[in-house]
């Protein structure tokens, strides 16, 4: 993990150009995902009651919409990617043993890659005609 | 920039908040994914949880998402300003005080809710 201050220090400090990258990465999906994820709770927790948005047809009528898939796709995406980056910081940071920490990564990369699939699949295929089952 | 004091407590929540919104990231992923095997299924899960404690565990996650966030932007402010190391210590109470103020109007409007049950 880069511990800098400035971009010049990281950029001195990274062990490896992808290092760099994705310290750049956790900067700009980070400010993207201030804006993303708190319009997403404002609109899904605060302005609605968490009783109503589990109501399946709200649910199935908002994720309907095109602006809507891709508004939670993109989350999807960057907060998995961000969110799995700063778990791996984690992990190199606490699992010493280098056997160990293979693992650990294969084991999380893939249930996550799963999830990712799971929920991109329910985003795409969420349609109104669900609602007549 | 681990001397103690501040800049290390706002790296440790910043470290604790990440990884608890990670793993509420991929559970509610999950949980609402369940919508491709039907209705049935879908309900199932989410009257567990319409109960209280889940309901309040969202507050706790929006206090996270809330910290989290507002200290991201501290942190990228400090690295692409260069003027931002200087008041890091101010920018972390900033942090803390929409953090706190966030998280009360939060309770303000999810509580009556709870408490009334709807």
């Amino acid at each position: 993990m880069i511990r800098a201050k400035r971009f010049e220090d990281a950029r001195a400090q990274a062990g490896s150009n992808s290092e760099l990258a994705w310290w750049v990465f956790m900067r700009i999906s980070g400010v993207a995902l201030v804006f993303l994820v708190l319009g997403h709770i404002y609109m899904t927790f605060l302005m609605a009651s968490e009783k109503d948005t589990q109501v399946f047809d709200v649910v199935v009528n908002k994720l309907s919409q095109p602006v809507w898939k891709l508004y939670d796709l993109l989350i999807l995406a960057l907060a998995l990617l961000h969110g799995v980056n700063g778990a791996r910081y984690s992990i190199e940071d606490y699992i010493r043993n280098k056997p160990d920490r293979f693992w650990v990564k294969a084991v999380f990369y893939s249930v996550v890659a799963l999830i990712f699939v799971f929920g991109a699949l329910g985003l795409f295929i969420i349609s109104p005609e669900m609602l007549r089952d | 920039m681990y001397r103690g004091r501040e800049g290390q407590w706002a790296f440790v929540l910043h470290r604790l908040s990440g990884l608890a919104i990670l793993a509420y990231l991929l559970l509610h992923v999950v949980s609402i994914s369940l919508i491709l095997f039907g209705e049935e299924a879908y309900n199932r899960l989410h009257h567990l949880y319409d109960l209280w404690p889940f309901r309040i565990g969202l507050i706790l996650v929006t206090a996270g998402v809330l910290y989290h966030a507002f200290n991201g932007l501290r942190i990228a402010i400090m690295d692409f300003t260069g003027k931002g190391v200087a008041i890091q210590r101010q920018l972390w109470y900033g942090v803390m005080a929409i953090t706190i103020l966030g998280t009360l109007a939060t309770i303000i409007v999810v509580m009556p809710r709870v408490v009334q049950g709807v």
